[in-house]
Parts: structure tokens; C-alpha cells; sequence
């Protein structure tokens, strides 16, 4: 990304397919005007024209280059724009940033993986990849909660999974209904359930501030090193480029040395929960 | 010392309103002691070429409050910034490293970068704030100038320091009388500068070792916080006028365009996320965000400090706060 590349300058996109999740969560398939390539866990920044800019993590797979697709939450500003959208509408994208997840340190591993609310969206990305790849790695067991049945996402893409051989599939909600067949109670509990070699395991966490912090000190005190426990940060971002200093925790810009860390790598610095 | 050339002061105002023909050129005035930067004009009677310090520090110059950084440069000519004392040169090495990062360049930070002149120059009258020497900077151009001016009586002493200078300099040379400056006026000169270090370090012998002012900041704790930050009003000047305070935001214009506008962290929301959570919600914790950016992560992350000790944020304080004595206190703690 050197010489004349303006850093700033999207790419424009165009909006192929909006697919509602939940009532608050939509995704959206968008056809880049040239190809994107990006590695599972970094992000991009997606633009309304002259509106506003946010940062979101493919939630499609690094494999595929001529769509990309974002899940975004309905949260404020920005994203109650991007709800709006519809096929055919342009958007920009600059990126990919940041460090996304280290794949060659899961092979041969059991993954374990934490996602909460729209924190699933890096971790399907993540998943198309481990799928790709699925003789590499021992087993991966997935472990999701939500708020309510209604609020799970990704609910034909969850059916598929567990289809797949080594793929396993823990839901949770914090509020069950009379049709809800899974867990209930928040999405830790799920841990207790789970079959798997902690010295042969890494875990990937990915979800609201809350899960992170007590999905995190759950795979402490279950006995996961501080260096295999993965998490991907969430910050305020203007730049996604280390230079703005939004996203900055403690010495760290989340965009540029995250936004997937280690815990062993953050623990010391501060707010890293919030 | 290295090689310099004499000039005659007049023969150099002859030259600078030459280099007006061909360069937009910035120089320090002085109004009523206040040292600002202006553009250049033979009229001007008030230039103030080693009075330390515009009140605007360099960084304006190179990162502008708000700048399109979408759109195409046009080449105009060459901005040259004359006057530039040695901490806001210092403060570059920061700015390059950030807005220069070979990962992702700032491309038009890098354009006016290159399309800048710098020419530094010597501090003979400093200013209550100013406390370079506690950050081991000396108070006359040693690094990122490309021409550097220095002052015995009438005569002006020149330094080159890069193909930029060297250029004005061989300029100079065809238009004007420049001699190689000789050892007798080269050793002058050192003694002169001497004397304003001396002066300065005079002033400063009660602030704590640079180099453990980080240490001193990181074990403070909240209510010490509370009431250091007790007079500010998050009015985030402090960081506005800092030559190493950099923050910005990218705000959106029709056409994709984007505009780099400053920011500081002193401001409530900086680091606020979509849920409502806010590492800075309070006060005291922005106020010492600053402090704990330029004297502990910084340097864990950069070469480069963090604070050149121009003083700036001591002067333009609304609520009177002074870094160096809440320095000092902490010490004596
Ligand atoms: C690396 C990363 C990946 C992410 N991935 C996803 C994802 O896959 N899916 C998802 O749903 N979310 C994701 N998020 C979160 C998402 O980026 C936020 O929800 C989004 O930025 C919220 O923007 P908003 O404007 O709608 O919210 P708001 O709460 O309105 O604003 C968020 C921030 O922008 C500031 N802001 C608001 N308005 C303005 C304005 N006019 N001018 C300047 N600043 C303003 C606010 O101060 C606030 O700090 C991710 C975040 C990060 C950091
Ligand atoms: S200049 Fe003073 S009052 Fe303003 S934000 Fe800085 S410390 Fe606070
Ligand atoms: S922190 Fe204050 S003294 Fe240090 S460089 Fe910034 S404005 Fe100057
Ligand atoms: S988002 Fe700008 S420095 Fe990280």
C-alpha cells in the first residue's frame, strides 16, 4: 500500500442483496467495482456518501473476492443509515485493516470458538475459512448466544454447520421462548457443556464488551493459556489506519495491531473491556 | 560544527523577498510580544526571527485543521516556513513517523512534507514556558531543518542541511555576497547558544528527568487526577497547539470526499463506542489520557518523544494548568 495510493479514498460498492437477520441486525452482500481480497478478522470502513463512515468485519468468506459481505447491528449515526440501504445503492469501502486472526496457529488445534449478538460476524467469516480447511484442524466447536431466539443470526448458515463433520454447534439465549430448544442463560454457560483438550485447544472470542470480559476470565479459570485465547477488540475508529488515534488502548491502535488480539497481549492495558 | 555561510542581514532580506517570487513564505512577526507566524512581505518592520515561539506550532503547517485529503494536490509553489525553533522541528520526527508509516502513507501529509522549506532558527529570548532542554533538545536547529539561521550582530549565519537548503544556498551564492562563515564568528556563535541553554536549563532545574516522568504519571492515582484536572474545562487547546498532539477525525463530503479535521481526546466522545461505553467518560480520565499518550505509550511505541517541551499547553491553559509543576508535585510525592 505504497507510493500514490490515496488512504483515505474508498472504493465504491454497490449493494446487491440486503438479507434481515433479526430485528436488529441486516446484512448486506455488496459487489465491489474490483476485486477485494482480505484475510478472516480484518475489517473494512464502509462509507455513506457524505454521511458517515464505520468499521465492520466481513462476516463472507476471505475466499470469495468479487462479494463481500458486512452484518451490521443497528446502533446509531451510521448504521441507521446503512439499514436504509437498498440493492443497487453505492456504498465505499476502504480497507482491509488491521491483523485478523492467525490461522496457522489454530492448525492441528481444537477450536473453540465464543461469539455473542452480531459478534458473529467475523466468526462466520472465520468459520468459511476453517470449513476450507477442515482437514487442519482437529475439531471446532462453536459456542453462540443471543439475547432471544429471534435475535440469533445466521440461522440457515447455523443448520448447515452442523451438518458438517468436526463442526459442532452450541446455541444460547439469555430469555428462551416456548419454542427455543437450546440452551438458556448467557452464552458461558455453554462453556460447561463443551467436550474438549484444553492443552490441544485455542479459543477465539468475538461479541459485546460484557461477553468478551466474562467469556474471557471463563476460559481463564477453565484452564486456557493467556496466549491462546484470541479476542477481537472493539473501539471507537475514525482511520483504521494507526494514525487518528481513536482506537488507541493503552499502546496499541486497535486498528492497526488488533483488531484481533491475544489476552496475554492486552491484559495490561487499560479499559480493555469497554 | 559543520560548515556555514555569513550573509549580511540585508543582503538576506534582499534574498527572502527574491524567494517570494517563487515560494509562499511564512515568517514569525512580533505584535506586542506575541510571536506569530505571517506571510512574508519587504513591508513587514516586525519579523522576529530568534524570539522563541510562534504561537502556532508547525504541525499547522503540515496537517491543517481541516484539509480535503481526497482530492487532488495542485502544484502550487513551494510553502517556505522561516523561524522554526528547534522543538517544533523535534516534534517532526513524530508527525514522519506516524503520518510517514511505510504500512499506510499519508500521501498528503507526504506532499506538503515535501513541497515545505524549513528554515530553523536560533532561540536567543525565551519564554517563561519553555523547557526544551528537559526534553534534550537544544535551542538552535539540529535536526529536520533544510536551512538553519543563526545571528552574530548584523550578520547572519547560514547552515545547510539537506538537498533542499543546499539549493538556496547555491542560490544565494550566485546573487549574493556569502562568505564561508570562519571559526572566530562559528566560535561566537557557539558561545552564544551556550548561554541560552544555560539560561534555560537555570530555569527548569525543579522538573523531574524526562525519562521518568512516565514512571511518575503511570503510579498516580484517580483522586490525584481529580485534582489535577480540578480547573480544566475539556476546551482540548492544550492538544490543539501541541506541535506532537495529532488526533484527527475523517468527516464525509458528497463524492466519497473526506476531510481530516483535528481532534483531541479531551473532547467527551472520543473514544465512545456504538453501545454507549466510554473508556473517557469522565474528565479526569481524558486529562490524564494526555498525559499517559505522551509520556508512557508513545514512547513504548515510537522513537520519538512525545513532548519537546515548547510549553505551549502551559501558555494557552484556560484553567492555568501547568504540566510541569503537576510534574514536580508528582516527585515530591
Ligand atoms: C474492528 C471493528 C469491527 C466491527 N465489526 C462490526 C460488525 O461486523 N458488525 C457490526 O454491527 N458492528 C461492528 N462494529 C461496530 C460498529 O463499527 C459500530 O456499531 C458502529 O461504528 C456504530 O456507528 P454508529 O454511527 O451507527 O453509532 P454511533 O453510536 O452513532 O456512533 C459511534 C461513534 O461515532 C461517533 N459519531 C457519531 N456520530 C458522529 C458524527 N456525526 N461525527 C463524528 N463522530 C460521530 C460517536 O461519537 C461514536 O463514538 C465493529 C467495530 C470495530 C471497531
Ligand atoms: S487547555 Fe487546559 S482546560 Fe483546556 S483541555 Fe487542556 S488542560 Fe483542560
Ligand atoms: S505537551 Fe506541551 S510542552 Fe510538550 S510538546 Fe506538547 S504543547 Fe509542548
Ligand atoms: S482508527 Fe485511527 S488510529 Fe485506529
Amino acid at each position: 500500500m505504497q507510493g500514490n495510493h490515496n488512504i483515505y479514498k474508498p472504493i465504491k460498492a454497490t449493494v446487491d442483496r440486503v438479507i434481515k437477520e433479526s430485528p436488529m441486525i441486516k446484512s448486506f452482500v455488496l459487489i465491489p467495482e474490483k476485486e477485494f481480497f482480505f484475510k478472516t478478522g480484518e475489517f473494512i470502513e464502509l462509507t455513506i456518501n457524505g454521511y458517515g463512515e464505520a468499521p465492520f468485519t466481513p462476516s463472507s468468506s476471505p475466499l470469495e473476492t468479487k462479494k463481500i459481505e458486512v452484518t451490521v447491528m443497528k446502533a446509531g449515526y451510521v448504521t441507521e443509515k446503512i439499514h436504509a440501504l437498498k440493492r443497487g445503492d453505492v456504498v465505499g469501502i476502504r480497507g482491509p485493516y488491521g491483523r485478523g486472526y492467525p490461522l496457522d496457529k489454530f492448525y492441528g488445534k481444537e477450536v473453540v470458538i465464543l461469539g455473542g449478538g452480531c459478534g458473529f460476524a467475523p466468526i462466520r467469516s472465520l468459520m468459511y475459512n476453517l470449513i476450507a480447511e477442515k482437514e487442519k484442524f482437529k475439531k471446532v466447536t462453536l459456542c453462540y448466544g443471543a439475547k432471544t431466539p429471534d435475535e440469533c443470526i445466521y440461522k440457515p448458515f447455523v443448520d448447515e454447520l452442523k451438518k458438517i463433520e468436526k463442526f459442532e454447534v452450541l446455541r444460547s439465549v439469555d430469555h428462551a421462548d416456548e419454542t427455543w430448544e437450546e440452551k438458556e442463560g448467557v452464552v458461558t454457560v455453554l462453556l460447561d457443556d463443551i467436550n474438549v483438550n484444553i492443552a490441544e485447544s485455542v479459543a477465539v472470542v468475538c461479541g459485546p464488551p460484557v461477553m468478551m470480559k466474562f467469556g474471557t476470565l471463563k476460559l481463564l479459570e477453565l484452564g486456557y493459556p493467556e496466549e491462546k485465547i484470541y479476542l477481537s477488540m472493539e473501539k471507537n475508529m475514525s482511520c483504521g489506519l494507526g494514525k487518528c488515534g481513536h482506537c488507541m488502548m493503552g499502546k496499541y491502535y486497535v486498528c492497526k495491531d488488533g483488531p484481533v488480539f491475544t489476552y496475554d497481549e492486552i491484559k495490561d492495558q487499560p479499559d480493555i473491556w469497554i | 560544527m559543520k560548515k556555514g555561510f555569513q550573509i549580511h542581514k540585508h543582503s538576506w532580506l534582499k534574498y527572502l523577498t527574491l524567494l517570494t517570487n517563487s515560494h509562499n513564505m511564512f515568517v514569525p512577526v512580533n505584535n506586542n510580544n506575541i510571536i506569530e507566524y505571517e506571510e512574508y512581505s519587504p513591508e513587514l518592520n516586525n519579523l522576529s526571527y530568534f524570539a522563541a515561539k510562534p504561537v502556532t506550532p508547525l504541525k499547522a503547517f503540515l496537517l491543517p485543521i481541516k484539509e480535503n485529503v481526497v482530492i487532488e494536490r495542485e502544484i502550487h509553489n513551494k510553502n517556505i516556513i522561516l523561524g522554526v525553533p528547534a522543538c517544533d522541528l523535534k516534534a517532526l520526527e513524530l508527525l514522519d513517523e506516524i503520518y510517514l508509516d511505510p504500512d499506510h502513507t499519508d500521501t498528503v501529509y507526504n506532499f506538503n512534507r515535501e513541497n515545505t522549506i524549513l528554515i530553523g532558527s536560533d532561540c536567543y529570548e525565551i519564554q517563561e514556558h519553555c523547557h526544551c532542554v528537559s526534553y534534550n533538545i537544544n535551542p538552535w536547529p539540529e535536526v529536520n531543518f533544510d536551512l538553519s539561521l543563526s545571528a552574530i550582530n548584523d550578520d547572519f549565519i547560514i547552515f545547510s542541511n539537506s538537498e533542499k537548503g543546499e539549493k538556496l544556498v547555491n542560490e544565494m551564492i550566485l546573487n549574493f555576497q556569502l562568505t564561508e562563515a570562519g571559526l572566530d564568528i562559528l566560535k561566537k556563535l557557539q558561545e552564544k547558544r551556550n548561554s541560552v541553554k544555560k539560561m534555560l536549563e537555570k530555569k527548569n532545574t525543579r522538573l523531574p528527568d524526562y525519562q521518568h516522568t512516565g514512571a511518575l504519571i503511570k503510579k498516580s492515582e484517580n483522586d490525584k487526577w481529580e485534582e489535577y484536572s480540578k480547573n480544566c474545562v475539556s476546551c482540548g487547546a492544550c492538544a490543539v497547539i501541541c506541535p506532537t498532539c495529532t488526533c484527527f477525525l475523517l468527516v464525509d463530503r458528497p463524492d466519497f470526499e473526506k476531510v481530516r479535521q483535528t481532534d483531541a481526546c479531551q473532547y467527551l466522545g472520543f473514544e465512545r463506542i456504538a453501545a454507549g461505553e466510554d473508556p473517557l467518560k469522565k474528565k479526569y480520565m481524558r486529562f490524564r489520557n494526555r498525559y499517559m499518550c505522551k509520556y508512557v505509550w508513545r514512547p513504548e511505541k515510537y522513537k520519538s518523544i512525545a513532548c519537546t517541551g515548547c510549553g505551549r499547553c502551559i501558555d494557552t491553559c484556560i484553567g492555568n494548568i501547568n504540566k510541569n509543576e503537576i510534574f514536580i508535585q508528582m516527585a515530591s510525592l
